[in-house]
């Protein structure tokens, strides 16, 4: 259990979203199982951020998030390549 | 509590002791009432979805007073990209409700505000406005619904305030008092008002210095003594007292408007924004509603509910593939992006005044709600033609409950086998509720008057393009002298 990954999760606010979001980590939780764990942004404790945005506009500001990895995933597309590079870590 | 969660909001409601009349009755609980309660619902959603993450970065701003995080209606915008994230959250909750969600007004009222008191300690040296951000940390710290109410009954539209035959038309002083002032007066169409902790007065229009007794502003509590509530009627209104709950439309949400009587309504000064300073009236009317001519990217969100019903209810006719149907489907979704892209622009457009609020562009505002004013409608109108008559004729829930004529209702009625009769009947009766039912109300006639009526951004367009530089192009380009 001790190698399961804090990753923190923000969101966009979601006005036009082209899929949905909340369903997209949803799947990647299911993909990275028992590899990490997705806590609030907020938390200081993390390896990165997974940014979850509903269009390619993308306008959550990731300043905050300085100092951090930061993915960001604009489409299901994306959702793939986030998971691959959590594998590539390991 | 600087993020109270809707059943908090509902708890604090309750506490209040209002005064509230419908059907000739006053009413006694006003939370649980079943014509008011889809209204505090959708209410309650803009405080439950700020603690949502997948809405949080729309639903709330970081104070510029406490740097706490506070719910967005309470946010004074601190830069453009705080202008765009309203415009966002207004469309975001408007598909999430469906309805007017009434807290907008007391947003812009306090944006407004907060310049408007800052420009008249400018001129005066008033206070007003750290009176206003006192004011406005107290909203925030308890995370108040506030009512921005604007629009005086007005009487006479031919006469000035003070020429009135009555003196009440237009909310004025009439007693001054060490600790504070005596209004009386009403506003008219108040959105949200008895879902609402305080209400937030502002002069309803220009005034001259004859007119001094009538330019005020003030907050007080929502219940204080001496004010009324008489609830305005809305089409199918008391569907919501019958058994089942289909023939509503929207399941959950709603709105409300409500006249408000101030009858000798006491103000303690630390609670006044403008006092008799009548060249500062038509500057507050003018942000006030140039920021809720902003608001109206919610219809936008309406659009999205109202799209997705008219292509579902497309679907269950097994018309969905017609050319035709496809093609109003594309003008409707037309006419709501353009909608959205007026909201978008007028804040992208914003810039700071001198007291450090971010203001939208209000010449883009002003056009942004000039499509309001029409384009619902013809939404509207494109969602009746792809529904078909059906959503006008469909019997009640309880025929298509009864044992003896439902079958009939569920034989008849079926459109395309794959779905459910029950299913063509509810979003039929959502495209209803939205075209003329309670929630038209807001979709349609609001469009054409709230934050003021067309011609008073025709107005406002004309006199703020600059038809100098239009015409030298012109000139430029054919030959003409720029001087000729």
């Amino acid at each position: 259990m001790n190698n399961i990954r804090k990753i923190g999760l923000k969101y966009c606010g979601g006005c036009t979203p082209q899929y949905d979001r909340v369903q997209a980590v949803v799947s990647i939780k299911r993909r990275l199982a028992g590899r990490i764990e997705f806590v609030s942004y907020e938390d200081r404790d993390v390896e990165g951020v997974l940014v979850v945005v509903g269009c390619p506009t993308a306008c959550v500001d990731i300043k905050p998030f300085e100092g951090f990895p930061v993915w960001v995933i604009t489409s299901e597309r994306d959702i793939g390549s986030f998971v691959e590079k959590i594998l590539q870590m390991e | 509590m600087a993020l109270m969660n809707a059943k908090q909001y509902e708890e604090s409601l309750r506490k209040l002791n209002f005064n509230v009349w419908m059907f000739g009755k006053r009413v006694e609980n006003v939370v649980d009432n079943p014509i008011i309660r889809p209204s505090m619902n959708a209410v309650a959603a803009t405080y439950e979805f700020a603690h949502y993450p997948e809405y949080e970065d729309l639903m709330t701003a970081t104070s510029h007073i406490t740097g706490k995080k506070v719910n967005r209606f309470c946010h004074i915008h601190q830069s453009t990209e705080d202008l765009v994230k309203k415009s966002k959250m207004g469309r975001l909750l408007g598909s999430l409700t469906g309805c007017c969600f009434q807290r907008c007004v007391g947003m812009d009222a306090m944006n407004a505000l907060s310049m408007t008191t800052y420009d008249i300690d400018q001129k005066y040296e008033t206070g007003y406005n750290k009176r206003f951000l006192k004011y406005l940390e107290y909203v925030q710290e308890n995370d108040l619904t506030c009512d921005g109410a604007m629009t005086d009954p007005k009487g006479d539209r031919g006469l000035a305030p003070h020429q009135q035959p009555d003196p009440d038309m237009f909310m004025h002083v009439v007693e001054e008092r060490e600790d504070g002032i005596v209004v009386r007066g009403a506003k008219c169409h108040q959105t949200g008002a008895v879902n609402s902790h305080e209400i937030i007065i502002m002069p309803t229009i220009s005034m001259r210095e004859e007119d001094k007794d009538y330019a005020i502003s003030f907050a007080i509590p929502a219940d204080s003594e001496g004010i009324t509530y008489i609830m305005g009627r809305q089409s199918c209104d008391t569907r919501k007292l019958e058994k089942g709950t289909m023939d509503r439309g929207n399941q959950i949400y709603g709105g409300h408007e409500a006249l408000v009587v101030f009858d000798d309504v006491f103000v303690p000064w630390d609670r006044i924004f403008m006092y008799k300073e009548w060249e500062f009236a038509g500057q507050l009317v003018e942000q006030f509603a140039s920021y809720h001519r902003q608001s109206y990217a919610c219809k936008a969100g309406v659009g999205d509910v109202l799209i997705g019903a008219a292509q579902t209810v497309a679907e269950y006719n097994g018309a969905q593939k017609a050319s035709h149907v496809k093609d109003k489907i594309i003008e409707m979704n037309h006419l709501n992006e353009t909608l959205f892209c007026g909201s978008i622009a007028c804040a992208a457009e914003g810039h700071k005044e001198p007291s450090g609020t971010y203001y939208v562009n209000t010449l883009l505002a002003n056009v942004c709600k000039q499509n309001v004013t029409r384009f619902p409608y013809e939404i509207a109108r494109l969602a009746q033609d792809i529904a078909g008559g059906l959503m006008v004729t469909l019997p009640s829930e309880e025929d298509f409950r009864s044992p003896e004529v439902g079958k009939w209702i569920e034989k008849y009625y079926k459109g395309n086998a794959k779905f459910p009769t029950e299913y063509r009947m509810r979003i039929l009766r959502l495209i209803e509720n939205i075209t003329l039912g309670t929630a038209a109300v807001g979709y349609l006639t609001e469009s054409m008057h709230g934050a003021g009526s067309p011609q008073a951004q025709r107005i406002m367009i004309s006199r703020q393009v600059n038809m100098n530089a239009k015409k030298k192009c012109a000139k430029k380009l054919s030959g003409i002298p720029e001087d000729e």
